[in-house]
């Protein structure tokens, strides 16, 4: 049995009007019988399409609201490690044994979204060094327990000149060190596979689509209690949902979620935590490294994919949720803190940052990095809306355990539904098997490196890819020749994952995200989108353009003296070309 | 260090070979004899897509188009050959899926406003970037996929834009294309004005108009992406007319320009030592390397810079001014330098990096002047506060060129008094 966190059900003090969500949705027409669902979730990112897939594997109907894109906030922002949370040994043991879990069961329903990324953390030389050593190596002991949950290896304790030798642009006057294991996923990928198996399974997602409303249904004997009320925020029209349970997975967004069903905040609320990436345009070390910032945090970078990646920050963030951006700032804060043990980091050429807000347990007073990564589930039925849960917290390690915390708890008592969790046993789409990608390049008559990034992203799905290009010869076409992304790939990201925006290609494909800044692809990529979803001409550049602007921004509080010269010519070209809004 | 031999100073070094290096030296030539070129690559001229404006295209007043062209800078165009600027501008249709106004293009473009019929012919061609029916629709009312086979052999699907139309400058090949055009066209009702086809029509020179002429209609490309043959078809244009210009083109990166007694000495990465009596700057601006992002934090590992420095600085050591809005560049008050919000695009509109060059101390003529001895000239994207475009850079070029030569004629007539002229530029 598990460990479910459900906060007990004692009734919020709360002097606010009596919740909306009590209020009778007046006028509301009776919907047809495709609009009425088990469970209306919103929220579109690991937790929201972990939850969606979890209640559809279980039999259930279910409808998914996401007011931007699957995976738009911290899920898709995330450093990608879906480690075994070692940082919270000490703190909360319970944090590192089920983050290992679920890694290992991450690891088991989608073999082709892994990465190995095996760390280097080094200590430098100097006073009690060497007991800092003997305690690194000790509590790394500890954490070797959990390796075996998610198929890791046991630490290593290495000398200065075992480091010297793994990675020689480590700076000098270190005393030794240790290695430790973890695993990256792409979590874009993951929210999307989520989703994709949600919809095989009956149910329906609506991305770009804000909630407006959550409020009871007309009849109090009416099983469907909540109409969920919501509108396409690119093209205007409106969409409604009557379901017995709603499941707000909003992440950071949850407490604006919760004033919509007129719900006390304070039950729900999170410190928002906001953390930034660096990502550099290649991969520049075989190991991860840790180190330490000027305030003592802890500090990496990791390769990740074909890049590297800086990360990250932890800071209190009071901005605007649908626009996070990072920083110069915290920026020169990471590279600061990298370069103190990685000097040729600021040699290396910044393309770009990402950032993202945790939604972490709400806790005043204490310093952000102690604040914990648990999560909680918070039954509303103690505020007057039963039928009505938050979920608050958690890690992109363990999405899927508090998903199944959550159904297994939700199913039997709201739905009557008794059936065993399967999110754990069940690959996720394109997981079920790894093809060949040498095989597939060959017999499709695409690049083998094409292939094999095509295959990490879609596992077996790469046939289904691929076998567009059979149809269509010209599909093959590189699109976006950094990555590469081909022209079949954009086109079935747009059909069958969702996608409606050069953006939320990007964020499927890694198109843009590459050493020329989408300088070479976000025109096209803007066409395919228009013809694919009958857009006019001028709508495929005002989104290239789009894009193009908010890359960017992201990338000019990172800019260094070679993308400087990068970004005059992508000015250049887009003058030249697309025309220039701003 | 080579020292040059006595009495080898030139009139006129121009430090660059981009399209305001190449216009200084053309323009230059033809008022003094001896006129060096000192070429280390060619940055953002190489890059250009082939659609020429003088300001940047979409802040046009429409009745700005054409006529802005000096005479000297026409002059240059015409040595150059392969290039058009009506008077009245001309329109091209872009890979971007844009149909937009240029002031010139290079005359492999297809001009889309001088075509007459129903409509314009938009072929289709298996290549990366190029789907013929999508581009039509997005270039709007008018534009229609015409299906033909332009590609002979199986590589030709995936080679890059610049080696697809290297093979056009075979005169056999082209007549092939011809022929695949002629029997697309006949196999249509349509009365077409004109064909786009993408960015492959000749690498040696454009051979846009050779086609036209074998197909009975007017032909060219859309404008592609930098790095496409538009920009390697200026590098043979320039080389072309620097040679019938009389230029001596040198290889070498120059590293120091400064005063040496009453002449200028050039100084480059190589050793080559170069004497003149004006010097043109035109190493271009951030893409070509004139200029570089500097910040103090680049060389921050572990300890603090040892001064703040500006942001922004020359790749050559030169007398010349950094500055921006008609101010010099300043130091900032942070030993990490500004903020790259305050320097760059988008987050400001005229940001930093897109203004800052070389002040020009004679604000109206356009081409900043060195202080003493003179004859230190700059032009092209080198220059403060004028927007990097390819006929800006051209006039600047022009002028800057026909100005040192006025003063490198002058200043050597007073420095030899009686002695003889200067000797004829002479490979180094």
């Amino acid at each position: 049995m598990l460990n479910t966190p459900v906060v007990p059900t004692e009734p919020a003090v709360s002097l606010a009007p009596p919740p909306v969500a009590m209020r009778r949705a007046e006028g509301a027409k009776e919907g047809n019988p495709e609009d009425r669902v088990d469970v209306a979730i919103l929220g579109g990112g690991i937790n929201g399409t972990g939850v969606a897939r979890d209640f559809a594997l279980r039999g259930l109907k279910v409808a998914l609201f996401e007011r931007n894109d699957l995976a738009f906030g911290a899920s898709g922002n995330s450093s990608g490690m879906i480690h075994g949370g070692v940082r919270y040994l000490s703190q909360s043991p319970r944090v590192t044994e089920t983050s290992c879990r679920d890694s290992g069961y991450i690891q088991h329903i989608a073999p082709h979204l892994l990465f190995r990324i095996p760390f280097l953390m080094p200590l430098r030389d100097g006073a009690k060094a060497r007991i800092a050593l003997e305690l690194v190596d000790a509590y790394f002991r500890a954490y070797d327990d959990y390796q075996p949950l998610k198929r890791g290896e046991p630490h290593c304790r290495l000398d200065a000149s075992d480091l010297a030798q793994l990675e020689p642009g480590l700076v000098g006057g270190l005393v030794g060190g240790v290695t430790f294991d973890e695993w990256g996923v792409d979590g874009v990928r993951l929210c999307v596979h989520n989703a994709v198996d949600a919809i095989e399974h009956g149910s329906r997602v609506f991305v770009h689509t804000t909630v407006e409303a959550i409020a009871r249904a007309p009849s109090p004997d009416d099983p469907y209690r909540y109409v969920v009320s919501g509108r396409d925020r690119l093209r205007g029209h409106a969409e409604e949902v009557r379901a017995r349970v709603v499941v707000n997975a909003t992440g950071a967004w949850s407490p604006i979620t919760a004033a919509l069903g007129g719900l006390p905040q304070a039950r729900v609320r999170v410190r928002p935590g906001k953390g930034i990436h660096v990502v550099l345009d290649r991969r520049i070390t075989n190991y991860g490294i840790l180190s330490e910032a000027i305030d003592g945090r802890q500090v990496f970078l990791e390769p990740w994919q074909n890049v590297s990646v800086l990360g990250t920050t932890d800071d209190d963030y009071y901005g605007d949720l649908d626009d996070v951006r990072a920083t110069s700032e915290e920026v020169r804060y990471l590279v600061q803190g990298v370069a103190r043990t990685l000097p040729g980091v600021r040699l290396a050429r910044a393309i770009g940052t990402y950032a993202g807000v945790r939604p972490t347990l709400y806790e005043y007073g204490r310093n952000e990095d102690a604040l914990s990564r648990d999560h909680r589930v918070v039954d509303h039925g103690a505020d007057g809306a039963p039928g009505l849960y938050s979920m608050i917290g958690g890690k992109l390690a363990s999405y899927r355990l508090f998903a199944q915390e959550l159904c297994d708890h939700v199913a039997p008592s709201d739905l009557g539904n008794n059936v065993a969790c399967s999110t754990h046993t069940r690959a996720l789409p394109g997981g079920e098997r790894m093809p060949d990608a040498g095989e597939l390049g060959s017999r499709f008559a695409i690049t083998p490196v094409a292939a094999r990034r095509l295959v990490y992203r879609h596992g077996e799905r790469a046939l289904r890819v691929l076998e567009r290009t059979a149809r269509c010869a010209n599909e093959r076409d590189t699109v976006c020749p950094c990555e590469p992304v081909l022209e079949a790939e954009v086109r079935y990201v747009l059909r069958e994952e969702l996608a409606r925006t050069v953006a939320d290609v990007a964020r499927r494909t890694r198109l843009g995200l590459g050493a020329c800044g989408g300088m070479r692809c976000a025109a096209r990529c803007g066409q395919i989108v228009a013809a694919e979803l009958d857009l006019a001409p001028s709508a495929a550049r005002a989104m290239a353009l789009e894009f193009l602007d908010q890359q960017a921004r992201s990338r000019v509080v990172a800019l260094g003296p070679e993308q400087a010269r990068q970004e005059a010519l992508l000015a250049a070209h887009v003058r030249s070309s697309l025309g220039d809004a701003s | 260090m080579k020292e040059s031999p006595a009495g080898a100073t030139r009139h006129v070094i121009v430090i660059g070979s981009g399209v305001a290096g190449t216009a200084a030296g053309v323009a230059a030539a033809t008022i003094a004899p001896s006129v060096i070129v000192l070429a280390g690559g060619t940055g953002a001229s190489s890059l250009a897509t082939g659609a020429i404006d003088h300001a940047f295209w979409q802040d046009h007043h429409p009745a700005a188009h054409g006529n802005a062209l000096s005479e000297r800078a026409k002059a240059v165009l015409n040595a150059l050959g392969g290039y058009a600027v009506p008077a009245t501008g001309c329109t091209v249709v872009t890979l971007g899926g844009l149909v937009r106004r240029a002031d010139g293009r290079d005359a492999s473009l297809l001009d889309v406003a001088r075509l007459n019929g129903d409509g314009v012919a938009v072929v289709e061609c298996n290549r990366p970037g190029w789907n013929a029916s999508e581009l039509a629709f997005s270039w709007g009312k008018g534009y229609r996929a015409l299906e033909a086979g332009l590609l002979r052999h199986t590589d030709e699907s995936l080679l890059p834009d610049v080696d697809l139309a290297a093979r056009h400058d075979d005169a056999s090949r082209l007549g092939w294309l011809a022929e695949r055009l002629r029997e697309a066209l006949a196999r249509t009702e349509a009365r077409w004005g004109g064909i786009v086809l993408p960015p492959i029509l000749g690498l040696e020179r454009a051979c846009a108009d050779a086609l036209s002429e074998r197909v009975g209609l007017p032909c060219g490309e859309a404008v592609g992406s930098p790095g496409g043959p538009a920009g390697l078809r200026f590098e043979r244009a320039r080389d072309r007319a620097l040679s019938s210009a009389g230029v001596v083109k040198v290889a070498g990166r120059a590293s120091t320009v400064e005063a040496h007694g009453e002449t200028w000495r050039v100084i480059a990465e190589d050793g080559q030592v170069l004497d003149a009596y004006a010097v043109v700057v035109a190493t271009g601006g951030l893409i070509g390397g004139g200029m570089e992002y500097a910040p103090s934090e680049a060389i921050l590992a572990t300890a603090l810079p040892s001064h703040v420095s500006p942001p922004i600085r020359l790749t050559l050591k030169a007398p010349l001014m950094l500055g921006a809005r008609g101010r010099p560049l300043d130091t900032p008050g942070s030993l990490f330098g500004f903020a790259p919000e305050s320097l760059a695009r988008p987050f400001s509109r005229d940001a930093l990096v897109e203004t800052v060059g070389a002040l020009a101390q004679t604000p109206d003529a356009g081409v900043p002047v060195g202080g003493s001895p003179p004859g230190l000239f700059a032009a092209g994207d080198i220059v403060a506060d004028t927007p990097r475009t390819w006929l800006g850079a051209l006039a600047q070029g022009a002028q800057a060129g026909t100005s040192a030569a006025h003063v490198a004629l002058s200043r050597a007539e007073t420095a030899s008094g009686a002695k003889a002229a200067p000797v004829s530029a002479i490979p180094l």
